[in-house]
């Protein structure tokens, strides 16, 4: 099951039982992030929230946590809403194969039935915006998707691309993003900066399902995210003409925000709770000009809150990043058998393997670190064996207490690249990295006694059957 | 007269107002850009009550880096 649109995934989760109406009056500070904020405390299968009776608003309405629990992004999928995290993350991988999917071009956007153009543009009437954390600078967009082109390059499809950035309200027409100098959007706009020119810029926000976990997604530079929402979807991605900038942009969309990033401006931003769980701001960025806004009648304004994990973005971006790197890792190492990259945007990544040669598994966990993600995340990699989940972390752990000797199987390499919003990186943009290798030394690696591994008896798990059925049939 | 809660800074101006009129509005410091809503909590709208670790000097805001720098410009001979 494809979604078009927002509002038919959130019709979708209604009828699943995952979308939770607040109809009591809230303040929109603190009541709405704080709400969003709890659905990530109260355990597995956290709902999606919806408000529409917001205190001072008149006819605002506010999606949250709408991919906040294991339970939404599996109906995001079109995968029943009960099935396992390792299962949602090979679906992923097994989708993946089908890229690239050609978008389907649609001219009948909804986005177009009302426009703001100019002196008359104010994201204020358009969008009830609102405060996330306490120290945030601000109003946040947190959740568009935000299209650009490569200056040098304006009619290559695959190097339009498609990224979440934070993007703070600084004005009725203005906006300060921050584009992470790792991600595409900051190659695009260092090009125009360095000729001088504007970069113009589509915000789309409120969109379906899968475009969002692709925007999310680390993908390679020419690569599209709306063939590869295709593959994911598995259906033609509905696409259509920005009216301003002539981009690509979703067809769903509630709003579609057009301008420029001004070339060579920077204007203070920030602070903002960010994935790290921690605040990262007070630094000058690049300020959007708004020049034109599309938008639905009755928009839908969805937002995320993050904070200290896990809380909505955990899930959006944990499957869409270890898929990405398992593809990558598996191009040049087919020994490679499962990648998990859910913990802080993958900062840290267990990497499961069979070993081709003694040292094999420090080699893989070093590909990790260059791999594009990598090179602005992957600090911390632990290497397991063919056998071992590393979804499964009492297994993992498993492997590190029992495989490592920390003298010649923890590998420290110094000053790496990391975004800067790694709260450990010293300084921002720098920090060490480390390989835990916790795999079985092989071949010329003699080191350890390793050669009598306890096994699992061959009639176990025939026995894991005849167990089961006998407590169900006492239950 | 208004403070910013975040830097002090005494020039504030109103970036929107409720579409339910006397409801609340949202504010904005012209120099640190800290923008609220005047019906949020006082630790995030009055300067007494703001927390000591988002506050905001003068010399922090001329200090803030660029991210990312601007790049130099492309000379083309």
């Amino acid at each position: 099951m494809a979604y078009d649109d927002l509002r038919g995934f959130l019709a979708a989760l209604e009828e699943e039982g995952q979308l939770l109406r607040i109809t009591d009056e809230v303040l929109p500070e603190p009541d709405l992030a704080a709400a969003a904020n709890a659905a990530g405390r109260i355990g597995e299968g956290a709902p999606a929230l919806w408000f529409d009776n917001v205190k001072g608003f008149t006819d605002a309405r506010i999606a949250m946590n709408v991919h906040g629990s294991w339970a939404n992004h599996a109906l995001a999928l079109g995968l029943p809403k009960d099935t396992p995290v390792k299962d949602q993350v090979e679906t992923f991988a097994a989708r993946w194969d089908a890229f690239p999917v050609a978008p389907e071009r649609r001219e009948d956007a909804p986005w177009r039935e009302n426009t703001q153009q100019g002196d008359d543009i104010d994201l204020f009437s358009v969008l009830p915006l609102f405060r996330l954390n306490d120290g945030d600078g601000g109003f946040y967009l947190d959740k568009a998707a935000v299209v650009s082109r490569d200056p040098e390059d304006p009619d290559d499809f695959g190097k339009q691309n498609v990224g979440t950035y934070r993007l703070q309200v600084i004005g009725n027409n203005r906006l300060a993003m921050q584009p992470v100098p790792v991600h595409d959007v900051a190659l695009h706009l260092r090009k125009a900066e360095e000729r001088g020119e504007d970069l113009p810029i589509a915000l789309t926000l409120g969109n379906d399902p899968v475009l969002t976990l692709v925007a999310g997604m680390p993908m390679a530079y020419d690569q599209s995210e709306y063939e590869m929402a295709g593959a994911l979807r598995q259906a033609p991605a509905p696409i259509a003409t920005a009216p301003l900038t002539g981009f690509d942009v979703p067809w769903g969309s509630e709003v579609v925000i057009e301008g420029v990033i001004e070339s060579r401006k920077r204007q203070i931003e920030g602070p903002f709770g960010e994935f790290t769980g921690h605040y990262s701001g007070g630094r000058r960025m690049p300020v959007i000009r708004v020049d034109r806004v599309s938008y639905r009648t009755d928009p839908v304004f969805e937002s995320l809150y993050l904070g200290m994990p896990w809380t909505e973005v955990d899930y959006l971006v944990g499957p869409n990043t270890c898929v990405p790197l398992l593809k990558q890792l598996r191009a040049e190492y087919p020994e490679v058998q499962a990648v998990n990259a859910m913990y802080t945007h993958g900062l840290l990544v267990i990497i499961s393997t069979k070993k081709r040669y003694g040292g094999f598994a420090k080699a893989v966990g070093m590909r990790a670190m260059t791999t594009p993600h990598g090179l602005g995340y992957v600090s911390q990699v632990i290497v397991v064996d063919e056998d071992i989940d590393p979804f499964n972390l009492p297994q993992v752990m498993w492997a590190m207490s029992a495989k490592v000797n920390p003298k010649d199987d923890v590998v420290v390499l110094p000053n790496l690249s990391v975004v800067e919003l790694a709260p450990a990186a010293q300084p921002a943009g720098l920090t060490s990295k480390m390989i835990i290798d916790a795999t079985t030394p092989v071949g010329a690696d003699a080191r350890g006694n390793f050669s009598t591994p306890v096994q699992d008896l061959p009639e176990a798990e025939e026995w894991a059957a005849r167990l089961r059925q006998l407590l169900a049939a006492q239950g | 007269m208004t403070l910013c809660p975040r830097c002090a800074h005494d020039v504030v101006g109103r970036l929107a107002t409720s579409p339910v009129p006397g409801v609340w509005d949202v504010l904005q410091c012209r120099r640190c850009l800290y923008t609220w809503r005047t019906t949020e909590p006082a630790r995030r709208t009055r300067r007494d009550a703001y927390p000591d670790v988002f506050k905001l000097t003068a010399d922090d805001l001329a200090a803030a880096i660029e991210v990312p720098a601007v790049p130099p410009l492309r000379t083309t001979s």
